[in-house]
């Protein structure tokens, strides 16, 4: 090659290949990304952080907290399971006690057929009433549509080649504790038929969806961390090296879910989460013996300073005297604490949300 | 000359000598190896106090000025801007003069854009430490830094491509290449990210893809294209025979160019998940370019490998580095998936490429450019402290490689056991870090070996000129 603009001109290309992949595309992608409104609140997620939280997120950036401690959550699957709430009232729900005995013992007779095909792997007794209900049409009526969709449903066994066990749990038994786990983290279409299957039968039950991953299993976060949820940091502080705990959640994580966990003294969980942070920048081998994380004694003055809000001083376990935490502590406490991952989002779905694929189905006439 | 190659014989008679060319390069060169080479030891002592505190979290403590997550960009930085690129200039330079047959344009002005450089990374530097990072991997130099370090970048490329427009030697060599494409890349990557980052403010997680896209193209590009330009001029060289293979050579180029920027997001997580996985692709694809590239180079050295590491001291910089160059690569194109996603073995990549495969090769060549401006041998005066800078670099080297990357593994075990994460992932690999601070430590001494060799060359060289004075 004896011409260097030809050079210049395919590495141009090259950079521009890549620029265009790698830049652009995420930016078309991500680039109109907005706040999710979050369901039955005015707030959006991610909120606007505060003044204070504001400033913390520059001393966070300032002490390159980000080269020990990442704020990506990760997550290996999501997985999907039924659950099962209320038996409803039908047509086809009786009550097995006497009307006189004062006591209610209903059963919806659909949702036992329904949950027999939602798992084949339990058996299924048949219901027999006090003679002395025997008159009642309605349940009588009942009783005889229950034996045929028994029949039906002996019929669709032997043709699929269930053969259902005839000791153990059986369906009547699982109905009769509410709620229920009827499908455990299984994939979206059998926990959407067996859902369906349920609420068709006329009763109440719900779709819930497991996030797994050593993560979301350590107590770290409810969820993996998405694009949206970093819509208000600049600079974006993901880190890359994991040598101390994901922060993503941290303002919202249980207490026995740190490397140093405490149980709740008081209703206050914020206030001792903050005291409980405060000590750690001030020294972390105060709560963890084994912390590698360096302490930040730099933002704690020993003595009553002479700034106009000093704050209260900060009680440390042990013998130590209280200190007392600088603006730049309450600071970047303030913006640990604004910290979660617990909130929903269509594109990362947390276990808490309730979300029926179907409205009930309407009571059999 | 032949007539065969009549506009070289036109050219010819307006090429200048050799001495002449070595005598253009000696200032700018010389001042840009002395301060890269002592940045190097500076990061390289600022990178073992770091790595001290990641087992020893009591050590200065109480200091924000020296807190890890100051103390650690502060190192990386400095050795990128200070030593790697810096290096990378004085040998773009002297490739550039040497292979074109050309005297360096303004080596004043040069001498004078490089001390401006050490001034911008030396602020950089201690604005880090002073808590104004970025907190960009590898951009976390300030603005009030990253500013002068452009302009004072844009005047070494732009009298380096002054200098290569009017060389006298027409035919581009291969080595010319990686030097031209990295020196046009770097701006080109450097003002996409500063701009993107720092006054566009892109949002959210588009940052950290800008960011990783920089650091990445850094690493992958600038300073592994570097590393090759100086092998692919000093292999042939020590071995004595002309590069065999120049049609692969050139495949691999162009292929590196055109994959190499692709690598390097595969661990994002909350990004969408076509990134990552067009990055994993790229990693992988990336190994037929550097394949093509060292095959290459090991059919120009085949059957002269034992000899020349015993009678060159440059070539067992440049074999080392060579191997860890295919070692990188096929580390990061297995490894960079999910599972050690977090981890030190990740973050190794930076320190490998950095000071193994770039580090290594640029030592090289300065064992054989330093003596040959200064007192005009061909070998540093010291046999002993090159054999001491070879043999602690390449100790530091794998002390650092193996260390991060072991730690790593040991990491990516302890992160898919969910409880007691901190016993797992942070102090069960303290044995391991611990190597990796005497890696560090070793990379000091082979700086500062190098730099006493350098020193007593330029001594005997001046005693040479004005001896009789003192």
């Amino acid at each position: 090659m004896r011409y260097g603009p030809i050079i210049g001109a395919g590495a141009m290309f090259s950079l521009a290949c890549s620029w265009a992949a790698l830049i652009m595309a995420p930016q078309l992608q991500l680039g109109a990304l907005a706040p999710a409104p979050i369901p039955n609140t005015s707030d959006v997620h991610p909120a606007a952080r505060p003044g204070l939280a504001a400033q913390g997120a520059d001393v966070y950036r300032s002490l390159g907290c980000a080269q020990c401690h990442t704020r990506q959550l990760r997550q290996d699957a999501l997985l999907f399971g039924a659950r099962l709430n209320d038996l409803g009232s039908n047509a086809s729900t009786i009550n097995l006690e006497l009307p006189t005995s004062g006591k209610t013992n209903l059963v919806n007779l659909d949702l036992l057929i329904a949950l027999a095909k939602a798992r084949p792997d339990l058996g299924i007794q048949n219901v027999t009433i006090p003679p002395a209900l025997a008159t009642d049409t309605n349940a009588a009526a009942a009783l005889k549509q229950f034996a045929a969709n028994l029949t039906l449903l002996k019929q669709a066994d032997n043709k699929a080649g269930i053969v259902r066990p005839t000791t153990g749990a059986t369906v009547n038994e699982v109905v009769a504790k509410r709620p229920a786990d009827i499908l455990v983290k299984v994939g979206p279409d059998a926990a959407e038929r067996a859902v369906k299957l349920l609420t068709d039968s006329g009763a109440k039950a719900e779709l819930v969806i497991y996030n797994l991953g050593p993560d979301v299993e350590r107590g770290w976060g409810a969820r993996r961390s998405v694009a949206r949820d970093f819509l208000n940091d600049s600079p974006v502080l993901l880190g890359s090296v994991r040598i101390g705990p994901d922060l993503a959640s941290i303002g919202t994580r249980a207490p026995e879910k740190f490397a140093a966990p405490w149980k709740a003294a008081t209703m206050n969980a914020t206030a001792e989460l903050e005291h409980h942070l405060l000590v750690h920048l001030y020294n972390p081998r105060l709560l963890a013996p084994a912390s590698t994380c360096p302490s930040a004694t730099y933002l704690f003055d020993k003595q009553k300073s002479e700034v106009r809000f000093v704050g209260e001083p900060l009680a440390l376990p042990g013998k130590d005297a209280p200190v007392f935490p600088k603006h730049n502590a309450r600071a970047l406490v303030a913006y640990l604490l604004t910290q979660r991952t617990d909130i929903s989002l269509p594109e990362a779905p947390t276990p808490a949300v309730v979300k029926p694929t179907s409205p009930p189905a309407p009571a059999k006439p | 000359m032949t007539t065969a190659n009549p506009s070289s014989q036109t050219d010819c008679t307006a090429a200048p000598s050799a001495a002449e060319v070595e005598a253009s390069c000696r200032l700018p060169v010389l001042f840009l190896v002395f301060s890269g080479v002592a940045w190097l030891l500076a990061g390289a002592t600022l990178a073992l106090l770091a790595s001290i505190q990641l087992y020893h979290p009591t050590f200065m403590e109480g200091c924000a000025w020296v807190t890890y997550g100051r103390l650690r960009p502060a190192a990386v930085n400095a050795l990128t801007y200070g030593f790697a690129l810096q290096t990378a200039f004085a040998l773009a330079l002297w490739l550039i003069a040497r292979l074109g047959r050309v005297e360096l344009t303004a080596p004043l002005g040069l001498t004078i854009a490089g001390k401006f450089w050490n001034i911008a990374v030396t602020v950089g530097v201690l604005g880090i430490l002073a808590g104004d990072a970025t907190g960009f991997d590898l951009l976390e130099f300030p603005p009030y830094a990253a500013l002068p370090l452009f302009v004072s970048y844009a005047f070494i490329a732009a009298w380096a491509l002054v200098t290569l427009h009017r060389r006298t030697e027409r035919e581009l060599y291969v080595s010319l290449w990686f030097v031209l494409a990295t020196l046009l890349w770097f701006p080109w990557i450097l003002t996409t990210a500063q701009s993107l980052l720092l006054c566009w403010q892109v949002p959210g997680v588009v940052q950290a893809i800008v960011s990783g896209w920089f650091g990445n193209n850094l690493l992958q590009i600038v300073l592994t294209g570097s590393a090759l330009a100086v092998l692919f001029y000093f292999v042939p060289k020590t071995v004595n025979r002309p590069l065999a293979n120049p049609g692969l050579a050139r495949a691999g180029f162009w292929l590196l160019l055109l994959i190499g920027g692709w690598c390097g997001l595969s661990q994002l997580a909350p990004v969408p998940a076509w990134i990552p996985a067009v990055s994993g692709a790229a990693n992988a694809l990336v190994i037929v370019p550097v394949l093509a590239l060292l095959v290459s180079l090991w059919q120009t050295a085949h059957g002269k490998i034992g000899e020349t590491w015993k009678s060159n001291a440059t070539f067992r910089f440049l074999l080392v580095a060579a191997v860890l160059l295919l070692g990188v690569t096929l580390r990061t194109a297995f490894f960079s998936g999910h599972w050690t996603q977090f981890t030190f073995f990740a973050a190794a990549r930076t320190d490998i490429v950095l000071l193994g495969v770039f580090g290594l090769a640029a030592l090289g060549a300065l064992h054989y450019i330093v003596p040959r401006l200064t007192t005009g041998e061909d070998e540093l005066p010291s046999e002993g402290l090159a054999d001491l800078t070879f043999w602690a670099a390449l100790l530091g080297v794998l002390a650092v490689g193996m260390g991060l990357s072991f730690a790593g593994l040991k990491q990516a075990v302890g992160a898919s056991v969910n409880d007691n994460f901190l016993e797992y992932a942070v102090t069960g690999s303290a044995s391991h870090l611990k190597q990796v601070t005497v890696g560090y430590g070793a990379l000091a001494i082979a700086a500062l070996a190098f730099l006493v060799n350098f020193a007593l060359a330029v001594r005997r060289c001046c005693l040479a000129c004005c001896g009789g004075a003192r």
